[in-house]
């Protein structure tokens, strides 16, 4: 009997839990970029204080100049809603190209994924920088700078959304005798135009909380009341335009998942 | 079949209802909206010289004594947008729990911290900043705590979806063990909705990075100051570098997390 105890194979090695090699090692750079950053947690505990304050001073809104932020807020929506639909148009002709089973060629593929990584890669304050310094001042070329920045990432969505349709869609179109530009528009966009609309909304949301603050560079909106009015520590007013851009920005987010959740 | 050539692949032939009235609506609001944005082609037409102008200008020899300062700020920046995201992460785990319907402890938690969540990542993180700023002085501090706060906001509720798709059979089979209720959290929920945790970590940390590139607007720390600087200035010679620079990182970090993210899902 003890022969056969001896005798039995030797239990499997408990396999390596890597998750405290890979929690310390957080912890340690956490730590690092804390020291290099010299961030000194007292400060913080201090400031909490400070911060409190602080805050206390925008307890009195004043919405004196309502009607003058309602128009400003208009002119905010209106570039956002500019903005969206040139990043539409643009990612439209883009991304049956970005696309590897819709892509005419690989040249062509590899170009088109390129300019819409570029597009997304340009912060959209900087284009909006750029695009002041060549327009002017004004709502314009705030309308640009989103354009061309979330072109980029709705081009790319698109373009994903076309490579995980099922290739029997496309193939079966193709055998009917359909040319390329066929296929995307009869097979492609009809098999994503749910998923489509609902990047089409949340750029737009996107687009309505950056349109906010691009007046800090000059763009246009709301942003640059609010830059000014802090600039001034003109705290009340300063109030009225975060409550305003914050109702704004609510009614739009429950109205995008209200509309999402009817699409699916 | 006629034998038009415009013929819809629609029963009756016609375009389809529903993509047509959503478009007939967009260009409805366009064209009310288009006096607000001041749209002037003839202003747009005549910016072109002026882009190419600026585009020319940009091709000048680089200041290569900024380099260095150049690398420190983009380290700087890196630095705070993985902090910010650390922050985030884990103050927001706890966070997506209670907001997710099939996991959270109470209906009314449910409800406060949806809402809750949905305050925070309502302003973007510029105002933010700006209020930081103003409330603990100039440096990289207020930056994290702005990235920090309104991602926290983001990945609370990206949390709390990828646990409400979860599959219930597996965590009733958890329950039948007789798990407790932090049990059942760390070993049904977590483990189904990990995939996704890690794609919304992916995504939070490249968002972090594009805003944190921008923060310095407002003097909330990273390689933003320099660029507004560089912008105002008209100094041609660091602007390009750093431009360059954010391009190569954002788009190094898009690839890295575009790999990972198909590696593990």
């Amino acid at each position: 009997m003890s022969e056969q105890i001896i005798s039995r194979p030797p239990l499997p090695k408990k396999p390596f839990n890597p998750t405290p090699v890979w929690l310390s090692a957080w912890l340690a750079l956490m730590w690092v970029i804390v020291f290099d950053l010299e961030l000194s947690f007292e400060t913080l505990l201090y400031g909490v204080q400070d911060i409190f304050e602080y805050l206390s001073r925008y307890s009195t809104p004043n919405f004196e100049d309502l009607s003058r932020y309602i128009e400003l807020l208009a002119q905010t929506l209106a570039t956002a809603l500019w903005g969206s639909a040139l990043a539409f148009v643009v990612a439209v002709v883009l991304a049956p190209f970005a696309a590897r089973n819709l892509t005419p060629n690989p040249l062509a593929y590899r170009v088109a994924r390129e300019l819409l990584n570029f597009m997304r890669a340009m912060p959209d304050l900087l284009l909006a920088l750029i695009f002041v310094a060549a327009l002017g001042l004004g709502p314009l070329p705030g309308a640009l700078a989103l354009g061309v920045h979330t072109a980029g990432f709705l081009g790319k969505f698109f373009a994903e959304s076309f490579e995980r349709v099922d290739g029997g869609v496309y193939e079966a179109l193709s055998a009917t005798g359909a040319s390329r530009m066929q296929v995307v528009m009869y097979a492609g966009w009809p098999s994503i135009q749910r998923e489509a609309l609902g990047y089409v909304l949340y750029i737009f949301d996107r687009n309505v909380r950056m349109a906010s603050v691009l007046g800090l560079v000059g763009a246009g909106g709301i942003g640059l009341a609010l830059h000014d009015t802090l600039r001034m520590f003109n705290y009340d007013q300063s109030a009225a335009l975060i409550i305003v851009i914050l109702v704004t920005i609510l009614i739009i987010d429950y109205l995008s998942t209200w509309l999402r959740g009817k699409l699916n | 079949m006629s034998s038009s050539k415009l013929c819809w692949p629609t029963p009756n032939g016609l375009p389809a209802l529903m993509p047509t009235a959503v478009l007939a609506v967009s260009i409805l609001l366009l064209v009310i909206s288009a006096s607000s944005v001041e749209l002037n082609l003839v202003r747009l037409f005549n910016a072109i010289p002026r882009m190419f102008d600026f585009a020319s200008n940009l091709f000048v020899t680089p200041d290569w004594e900024y380099l260095p300062t150049l690398g420190a700020n983009m380290l700087q920046t890196m630095e705070m947008t993985f902090l910010a995201t650390s922050i985030a992460l884990v103050i927001s785990l706890p966070l997506g729990v209670m907001a997710a319907k099939n996991a959270s402890p109470h209906p009314a938690i449910f409800h406060a911290t949806r809402n809750l969540l949905t305050m925070m990542r309502a302003l973007p993180e510029l105002v933010w900043a700006l209020v930081f700023v103003s409330a603990v002085g100039l440096g990289p501090l207020p930056g994290i705590m702005a990235l920090s706060f309104v991602t926290i906001g983001f990945m609370g509720k990206f949390f709390a979806e990828s646990i409400e798709v979860v599959d219930p059979r597996q965590v009733e089979g958890v329950v039948a063990h007789g798990a407790s209720w932090l049990q059942l959290r760390t070993f049904a929920h977590f483990p189904q909705a990990f995939p996704d945790f890690v794609g919304t970590v992916m995504y939070i940390l490249d968002h972090n990075l594009r805003a944190a590139a921008i923060l310095g607007l407002v003097g909330a720390g990273g390689i933003g100051y320099d660029l507004v600087m560089a912008m105002r200035m008209f100094d041609y010679g660091r602007l390009l570098p750093i431009a360059i620079s954010i391009y190569v990182v954002v788009t190094l970090l898009d690839r890295a997390s575009d790999k990972f993210r198909r590696r593990l899902i």
